[in-house]
């Protein structure tokens, strides 16, 4: 698949422990696998201690990328959590910005001990919509409690977003990267996980 | 098992700096790696003991970094090629032994890595290591891609054994943390045998003799460098603009060149073997332009030394106009990033350029704004909130305003709120001992207040013993509180002597903590800081004690190790909202505002406190804070 | 932006400024404020805009004749001993009893009596622990009530006690205690702020005259200097001209100078006005000039009512008290109140609201501050 812009940018983020990291690197193989010079910048430190996590990746045909996206160039924003979309978009997005999100919250500690308050998530999917060519989204933590660990829910968004045939991404594709990145008991559940996200996904009008 | 050890030459795949790193180690057939955990160094040695066996290569985590270089250098002098990895501050720790190894020389071929960390992403400080390789005379690379991270370092092993010269690799958290494409190597099957020479003794004096040869070697270096196909020109014969970058530097200067669509105007020298430096390589460039840019962070280590270069070779290089950090061009601290430099070209250049609309960037940091920010905070059930909760009890109960002094590891939050800001230094490993040894000679100017300090196990094996026998020695007065949480936490859990296990999985005794601290005489007591009461008791009485140094080892495993296993949960935690006060008078939401552990949630409706059952891991603390012990804690049913 | 009336308020107006009299009404309520070691101490910060730690701190605003009528149901007040209905010379019937006690054993009479006969189902007194630290305790035994004998001269945060039991059901209190304990005491009476957990009901106030509290920190420094190694037994101050402090050991009894003890005087019983403990049901002091002798003052209905008994049932001798005898107690009372004035004058409060509305006797202080003046 021919890139319509070179390079091609996006941005996945999330809360620290979501996987965030993770799944940016199975997608990020999954695309060398298809012949992409991929470049991936994560920003992380102490995020495990519940922090912003954000993964760049630069798809390209040509050339290594600087891993960090500069100022308002995201194509794609794949979000874990809804906030840090947002926060994601501050610099990032630009009104062609394409963007996937889960729509569950997680509650940073200020807001768990009652100091800060969290917007109506509704609040924040209009003002994504606003900030957004188009818009997807789909409750991936709920669909991954239904597998039995909310830590599956960075797979569910991945197999989003290869239902959204914006990347040469696929199940086959997938399984490969897995079957070298995860310990192989697994297999089975992250397929589960890949497709339920690719049948739950809608676009938000 | 890592993807580092693929026997697949030709492939390509995704390789994080450090594997690539790690990859261009084993391709050139590395025997011996050591380093100490550090961000952005630690999947280095980390990836290479996950294929070490299969390799067969001896890898370890060693206490510290000096010892790490002199394991590494150990096995170099025995012929063999070995390689270690730090952090900014780990070469610091290094450096004495460094700069003795380099008049005394290497046999195989030694490399010495160093990550920075511009911007302290995951540091206490910011560091330009750089100037290392200036004060030691020593051979200096810059990878700039992934690709050449692999390259590189199998390379400066052949400079390494021709120079017979340890090799600096300095990496940046953007270039060893960043993926990209890597194209692997061949893996190979080489056998030396580990032989130490007697004949000749190894001394770097008399340095009227060793200092000169040193020179020597690094103009012998200089010949290779000139000629390194790492170091090349991009760009117009003669452009407005010459930019000189190294490392991520060079990655963000063409994606801005190309982004501004400068690239017939501006033309981008990328220069990778930067001490010493090829003189005649850059000669030929600068003549290109008038005008010079230096990109680099966070030192201006290239802009200094090519200006002094240019001044000396004033009639060839023509008069400059030379920008970079020294005249401001460039922020002077920092990491660099695209858009810095963008900022740059733009009022350089004149050009305009808008990534976005205006109104669209006003729209979306409003709305950012509305985003909660993510303090960090500890994990549920990590001791050592438990451990600064009786700290803050004790200290505040003794009331001569006594003070912690820390260092480095998860318990550096101990600043914040999430630590109840009871930690007032920071500084390097086993700082907080060793300030202590100093606050604790100060009662006889009259300083009143109580001496705390805290340490984590893995510092402490790492800095904090010496600063102990010190105490012991000198008779300071402070208590010392030993954070055990059996694991070096921060960095991603690497094995440390405390913990029973070596870099390559092999079990092992236990280097014990306590025992250690009674062999140097001093009192020492265990506690649970899970059982806060026991805890501030022992506290208290070690403050008022003034004889000396007191170990306090506040043992209690770390949160997310416990998670690991099946057992994890302690304690089945919940609330009994008739008994729960919530904001009256009396508790003031004493759990949820004061001790905020994340698996206490406050509710605002039913004006209660409950347990997030995903989050809580059932240590049962906050059962024991409770005024109105309306937290209820019952054995966990497995 | 309206007035903090909580621990914020408390540490700005009394902690920070050295008003706090240790009475222990403000502690053990809640995890924020703790007694320790002879200071109260707070553990973290508590943010509520009002809370009860102010509410019934002696030190923060007094509205004299609020508690007066909330207490005694009338505001007719004696202007140099608040309300008084009777005064007596009294002392313990058994001579054993008298000698257990600091005085003549009189509070421990009627406290024993009101236990024996069920007025109250607990007694709040306090014990003298180790090393000159006292602390509160309840006592449901009529014939331990003599242990808690004796003055202390330290300042005990006896009230903690109060807050600090988890009370099953409504039990109902006697409370001994110093007068700014006795004004916290109404305080608590007189307040609305509801109790979110089951609190004693305190039915009967026996209150010691008092002229001044020891700093526990700093005195027994000095103590521990003086009298190296020596436990205390007890303390007792004599009465002018002589004016000592007789410090009790093993080893015998030594007369210190009270101008050496002055120093350790807590700064908050400079502005204290009250010597006689105005708000309690029975006051009971030192009977100056009439050695082994109490005065005792009995100011409310029950107070009279456990008086009489107590002398029913043969517990309490008592006599009357000589013209000359009370006209030095009300002078000695008087005396505290116009220093306290003085000294509320001189600290250019500005606003704390302590004594607000100030009370009707201040004139009376400055007018006949040349007849009380020595």
């Amino acid at each position: 698949m021919i890139l319509e812009k070179d390079p091609w940018n996006i941005i996945i983020t999330g809360v620290g422990g979501q996987g965030n990291v993770l799944v940016s690197q199975i997608l990020g193989q999954m695309l060398v696998d298809k012949g992409y010079v991929v470049t991936i910048g994560e920003t992380y430190g102490a995020s495990q201690r519940g922090g912003s996590v954000m993964s760049h990746l630069r798809i390209s045909h040509r050339a290594q990328f600087s891993p960090l996206i500069p100022e308002g160039l995201a194509d794609l924003v794949v979000g874990l959590e809804p906030t840090e979309v947002l926060r994601v978009l501050a610099p990032y997005g630009n009104p062609s910005t394409i963007v996937l999100s889960n729509t569950r919250a997680i509650y940073p500690i200020d807001v768990i001990s009652g100091d800060a308050k969290y917007p109506a998530l509704e609040d924040v999917v209009e003002k994504i919509k606003g900030l957004s060519k188009k818009l997807w989204v789909l409750n991936a933590t709920e669909i991954a409690l239904g597998l039995g660990d909310p830590i599956y829910s960075n797979i569910v968004m991945l197999g989003a977003l290869a239902s959204l045939e914006l990347l040469p991404i696929d199940e086959e594709g997938f399984a490969r990267v897995v079957e070298i990145l995860m310990p192989s008991n697994r297999l089975e559940k992250n397929l589960q996980a890949f497709r339920k996200g690719a049948q739950a996904v809608r676009e938000f009008n | 098992m890592s993807i580092i050890a693929l026997d697949a030459p030709g492939k390509n795949v995704l390789l994080m700096g450090n594997e690539a790193i790690a990859r261009g180690a084993l391709e050139a057939g590395v025997k011996v790696c050591a380093a100490y955990p550090g961000n952005p160094s630690s999947e280095i040695i980390g990836s290479l003991s996950q294929v070490a066996s299969q390799r067969g290569i001896y890898v370890e985590w060693s206490v510290n970094e000096k010892v790490a270089l002199e394991v590494a250098a150990a096995a170099s002098l025995a012929g063999l090629r070995g390689l270690a990895a730090m952090k900014q501050n780990g070469l610091n720790v290094a450096s004495d032994f460094l700069f003795n190894l380099n008049l005394t020389g290497t046999k195989g071929g030694l490399v010495v890595v160093v990550c920075d960390d511009p911007s302290a992403l995951s540091s206490s400080n910011e560091e330009d290591s750089r100037a290392f390789a200036r004060i030691g005379d020593l051979p200096l690379l810059e990878p700039s891609t992934f690709q050449e991270a692999k390259e590189m370092t199998k390379w400066a092993f052949e400079l390494s054994e021709e120079l017979g010269l340890p090799c600096l690799i300095r990496s940046v958290t953007r270039v060893s943390h960043a993926r990209g494409n890597v194209e692997l190597g061949e893996l190979p099957s080489t056998e030396r045998k580990a032989k130490f020479d007697t004949a000749r003794p190894i001394i770097p004096v008399p340095v009227a003799w060793t200092h000169r040869v040193l020179h020597e070697k690094l103009e012998k270096c200089k010949g290779f460098f000139e000629k390194s196909p790492f170091n090349r020109y991009d760009g117009p014969e003669s452009p407005e603009l010459l930019i000189v970058a190294s490392g991520a530097c060079w990655m963000y200067a063409a994606e801005a060149v190309e982004t501004l669509g400068l690239k017939g105007r501006v033309g981008i020298v990328k220069l990778a073997t930067t001490w010493p430096l090829p003189e005649e390589f850059l000669v030929e460039h600068l003549k290109r332009s008038s005008t010079v840019l230096f990109v680099e962070e966070v030192d201006p280590f290239i802009e200094e030394a090519v200006k002094a270069l240019a001044a000396q070779r004033g009639e060839d290089v023509g008069v400059k106009r030379f920008l970079g950090k020294a005249t401001g061009t460039i922020p002077s601290v920092g990491e660099m990033t695209p858009d810095i430099l963008m900022g740059a070209l733009k009022s350089i250049m004149g050009i305009p350029y808008e990534p976005r609309p205006a109104d669209y960037a006003k729209r979306a940091m409003e709305a950012a704004g509305e985003a909660p920010l993510r303090t960090l905070g500890f994990c549920a059930g990590c001791p050592h909130r438990a451990t600064y909760w009786a700290i803050k009890k004790a200290l505040t109960l003794d009331g001569r305003d006594g003070f912690v002094l820390g260092d480095i590891g998860c318990y550096s939050l101990g600043m914040g709120p999430a630590g109840f800001f009871q930690m007032k230094t920071l500084h390097a490993m086993g700082s907080g001992a060793g300030l202590a040894n100093g606050f604790g000679q100060l009662g006889r100017f009259g300083l009143e207040q109580p001496v705390v300090a805290v340490c984590g196990d893995s510092t402490f094996y790492h800095a904090a013993v010496p600063a102990l026998v010190n105490a012991a020695y000198n008779r300071a007065n402070f208590t010392l509180i030993l954070l055990d949480n059996s694991a070096t936490a921060m960095t991603g859990f690497q094995p440390h002597p405390g913990t029973g296990r070596t870099a390559m999985g092999e079990e092992v005794p236990v280097v014990d903590m306590e025992g250690l601290c009674k062999a140097l005489g001093v009192e020492v007591e265990v506690v649970d800081p899970f059982d806060i009461e026991e805890t501030v008791k022992r506290l208290s009485r070690f403050l008022e004690s003034e004889r000396g140094v007191r170990v306090l080892i506040s043992k209690q495993e770390c949160a997310l190790l416990r998670a690991r296993r099946p057992e994890r949960e302690r304690f089945k935690i919940r609330v009994d909202h008739d008994l729960c006060l919530g904001k009256e008078c009396g508790c003031n939401r004493l759990c949820t505002r004061v001790f905020k552990c994340p698996g206490l949630v406050w509710d605002p409706s039913s004006g209660k406190a409950q347990v997030d059952e995903a989050i809580c891991t059932g240590c049962g603390v906050c059962a024991s804070i409770c005024p109105q012990s309306a937290i209820l804690k019952e054995a966990a049913t497995t | 932006m309206e007035e903090n009336r909580g621990l914020k308020a408390l540490e700005t107006l009394v902690f920070d400024r050295d008003l706090c009299t240790m009475c222990g009404a403000c502690a053990q309520m809640c995890p924020y404020l703790v007694p320790w070691k002879g200071r109260i101490v707070k553990l973290h910060d508590c943010d509520l805009p009002e809370g009860r730690c102010y509410e019934y701190c002696p030190r923060t605003r007094v509205q004299l004749d609020d508690l007066q009528e909330a207490v005694f149901g009338t505001t007719e007040v004696d202007p140099e001993m608040g309300v008084v209905r009777r005064v007596l010379a009294t002392r313990a019937k058994d001579p054993e009893m008298r000698g257990k006690a600091q005085t003549a054993g009189s509070t421990s009479a009627i406290v024993a009596l009101a236990l024996e006969e069920g007025i109250v189902d607990g007694a709040l007194l306090t014990r003298k622990g180790d090393e000159l630290l006292s602390e509160g305790v309840v006592v449901r035994d009529p014939a331990r009530v003599w242990e808690c004998a004796g003055s202390s001269y330290v300042a005990s945060p006896t009230l903690a006690t109060l807050n600090r039991k988890r009370w099953s059901r409504e039990e109902k209190l006697a409370v001994v205690g110093i007068p700014c304990q006795i004004l916290a005491l109404a305080k608590m009476r007189r307040s609305k702020f509801p109790n979110p957990t089951a609190r004693p009901k305190v039915v009967l106030t026996v209150g010691l005259f008092c002229t001044w509290a020891l700093n526990f920190g700093p005195f027994s420094r000095f103590i521990r200097e003086r009298f190296k190694g020596e436990s205390i037994l007890g303390m007792d101050i004599t009465p002018p001209p002589d004016r000592l402090l007789l410090v009790k050991t093993q080893q015998g009894t030594q007369a210190l100078p009270l101008d050496d003890i002055r120093p350790f005087i807590r700064p908050t019983c400079a502005i204290c006005w009250d010597m006689t403990s105005e708000l309690a049901d029975i006051s009971i002091g030192t009977l100056e000039g009439r050695s082994g002798w109490n005065t005792l003052v009995v100011r409310s209905q029950l107070g009279e009512e456990i008086l009489d008994r107590a002398v029913e049932r043969g517990l309490l001798e008592v006599e009357e008290m000589r013209k000359e005898e009370l006209a030095h107690l009300k002078e000695a009372s008087l005396l505290k109140k116009r220093r306290a004035i003085l000294a509320l004058k001189e600290r250019k409060e500005g606003g704390s609201g302590y004594l607000d509305p100030i009370p009707r006797w201040a004139h009376l202080v400055e007018v006949a501050s040349e007849e009380v003046a020595r």
